[in-house]
């Protein structure tokens, strides 16, 4: 603006970082911060954790939080609700990004495909999908149980299957509208190969729809992978799991609710938090939208 | 005159219409282009012109094997690509590039300019990452753009602009022919002179052939040696620019050249623009596909259709009656709007300047 300034003397614009970026929305920082400390608290629950999450006193069961120097009391069996919830935080997490990772990442990778290779796969791909949405997750959940034994990579396997025809709906969709793009025209008369086109021009202007859809699953996740806990098909007691440990609780509801409403409470934080970031980083990640 | 850089022969591309969800059968056939042949020499520029829906834009395309033709021969410095496939179809991608009408939609918003440029090195591999940066920042300069604008995206640039962004890319492998297609037609008409002139301007440094599609035949007329005019997917009359503005042949030709406003009031009543529509592509007219908007429409164009012939050097058009249809009466050469007049003295003195 002021005279001094040289018009022919490039001004580079600070470019500010995408953290930078994401600190100045407030829901954004906050979710950031709590998605920080969560994963934190989960990576290193082994070192925050005040005593075993195996650890148990009868003489402590059912304990109201603040009493005995245990702040958020004991479970049925005595056991430290913090240790639990921490190690549970950590089980829930790992469970819930692994599901999104695999079964996401191949949702995607179909949807851009079908949306790619449209003559020849669009046809096969949304059939198999189509078969694959008609599944409830539990269903899939039990019939994979009843393969490979309930446990923790039945319930990853379960909600990445269900994971894979939502992601690649949604993938196909987006990327049939880039697809009618110029750019992409443009990029094949450069005469690349196909997996570039796709990984270079194709695939990052897919990222928003993947990235909320991502989030907004992860919470999804998390929730149906507690439910199939609370069926016993996924993690087997004592293990702790944010799930498991509030369907645990739903018995003794009346006499001692903390041992269902905490576990719960942590799922919430959990799955709100992540859904504001993913919403957040849509935005940041987007450089139409960067000011 | 000069050599031939591409050929075209017979290109074809029809689409088919099928009917039906689970067991489609076909019904019928779009017929986008329909046998269309032409040739561009070494540093030529031939525009091709029509209304839309004409298949300009296809048979961009299908030069380009953007789309694979139904039927039809391309010949590149006499190598034919029609079905060329691996490294042969690379090289080919290498010397012919293309600019796109929207300046919008035609550059990746993920990518910075200097990413947007640099590609088709890349893919192509040339030079090295060194090499490449200060041939981005070359060619920002030689399209008029500065070399602190490569790290910025797409959005922060205005039509224009993206526009000189996507002749750098085009230009960055050094091709020998560049499709136009339509590229300034969504541009301002201020902005429009500027690129004109910049596309003449490289055509004259690196000896371009530019294969221009238009619909404007002021920018034609600017930037045009010689103009193949279509009509429903097939080319119905070429000829050097000064031949076509001044003799055209062709009744389409004339119609098109007529309804150029004009602000003489003398040309009141002695201009009769066509009536009807453009046959569909679907279900082309027999004989002539212009006679049933031909205002010399005979017998004989009904049943049969004319193939283009030779009127004089250099000149062709597809009409039985070409040499006896009755003078039209109207001064084609000078048949710009003023508006058009006025653009075109805007180019001239961006030009000079």
């Amino acid at each position: 603006m002021s005279a001094a300034t040289d018009a022919s003397e490039p001004i580079a614009p600070p470019r500010p970082g995408i953290l930078s970026r994401l600190m100045r929305e407030p829901g954004a920082a906050i979710s950031l911060i709590l998605v920080v400390l969560l994963v934190g608290a989960a990576v290193f629950a082994p070192l925050l954790a005040p005593t075993d999450p195996y650890d148990n006193d009868l003489a402590l069961s059912m304990a109201p939080p603040g009493s005995d120097g245990l702040l958020l009391g004991a479970d049925a069996q005595g056991r430290d609700m913090i240790t639990r919830l921490l190690y549970g935080l950590r089980v829930s997490l790992m469970m819930g990004f692994a599901a999104v990772a695999i079964g996401g990442g191949i949702g995607a990778l179909l949807g851009f495909l079908a949306a790619f290779y449209r003559r020849w796969l669009d046809g096969p791909i949304m059939r198999l999908v189509d078969i694959m949405l008609s599944f409830p997750a539990i269903l899939v959940g039990l019939a994979i149980a009843a393969i490979f034994g309930p446990g923790i990579f039945s319930v990853v396997l379960a909600l990445s299957v269900a994971t894979v025809p939502l992601m690649a709906r949604i993938v196909r969709g987006s990327a049939m509208v880039v697809m009618r793009l110029d750019f992409i025209e443009a990029a094949r008369a450069t005469g690349m190969s196909d997996a570039r086109l796709i990984w270079r021009h194709l695939a990052p202007n897919c990222l928003s729809a993947i990235f909320v859809f991502a989030t907004l699953r992860f919470g999804q996740v998390i929730l149906l992978g507690s439910a199939l806990s609370f069926l016993g098909l996924g993690a087997q007691p004592p293990v702790p799991e944010l799930g498991a440990m509030a369907s645990e609780g739903r018995n003794f509801l009346f006499f001692a609710p903390h041992i269902a409403v905490v576990p719960c409470v942590v799922i919430f934080i959990v799955v709100l938090a992540f859904n504001v970031l993913g919403d957040a980083l849509r935005d940041a990640l987007d450089p139409r939208l960067r000011v | 005159m000069s050599d031939t850089l591409l050929e075209v022969t017979g290109l074809a591309k029809h689409y088919p219409v099928r009917e039906g969800l689970i067991l489609a059968r076909q019904v019928g056939v779009v017929r986008a282009v329909d046998g269309v042949s032409f040739t561009v020499n070494r540093g030529e520029t031939l525009a091709l012109v029509g209304e839309s829906g004409c298949g300009k834009s296809t048979t961009a395309r299908l030069v380009l094997r953007l789309i694979e033709p139904s039927a039809g021969t391309i010949n590149f410095e006499g190598v034919n690509v029609t079905r060329s496939a691996g490294a042969a179809q690379r090289a080919m991608r290498r010397r012919m590039q293309i600019v796109f009408q929207d300046p919008y939609a035609s550059l990746n918003p993920r990518l910075t300019v200097a990413d947007t440029i640099a590609e088709p090195m890349i893919v192509h591999g040339i030079g090295d990452t060194a090499s490449r940066r200060k041939r981005v920042e070359e060619l920002l300069g030689l399209v008029g753009l500065r070399p602190f604008h490569a790290q910025r995206y797409p959005h922060e640039f205005s039509g224009g602009q993206r526009q000189r962004i996507g002749i750098a890319r085009a230009l960055s492998v050094q091709p020998d022919l560049v499709v136009c297609d339509e590229p300034v037609s969504a541009l301002d008409v201020s902005i429009q002179a500027q690129v004109v002139n910049l596309l003449k301007d490289l055509q004259r440094r690196f000896g371009l052939a530019y294969l221009f599609i238009a619909h404007d035949l002021a920018v034609v007329k600017h930037v045009a040696d010689r103009v193949a005019v279509m009509y429903l997917g097939q080319i119905v009359e070429t000829a050097r620019k000064g031949d076509l503005f001044t003799t055209p042949r062709h009744p389409y030709t004339r119609a098109l050249l007529a309804a150029i406003p004009h602000p003489d009031p003398q040309r009141r009543g002695q201009v009769k623009p066509l009536g009807g529509d453009v046959p569909s592509p679907m279900n082309p007219p027999p004989g002539c596909r212009f006679h049933t908007r031909c205002p010399f429409a005979q017998e004989r164009c009904r049943i049969e259709a004319p193939a283009l012939r030779r009127m004089a050097d250099g000149h062709e058009a597809a009409c039985h009656f070409a040499e006896t249809l009755p003078p039209a009466g109207l001064d084609f050469s000078g048949g710009l709007s003023e508006i058009a007049a006025k653009r075109l003295a805007l180019y001239a003195r961006a030009l000079a300047a």
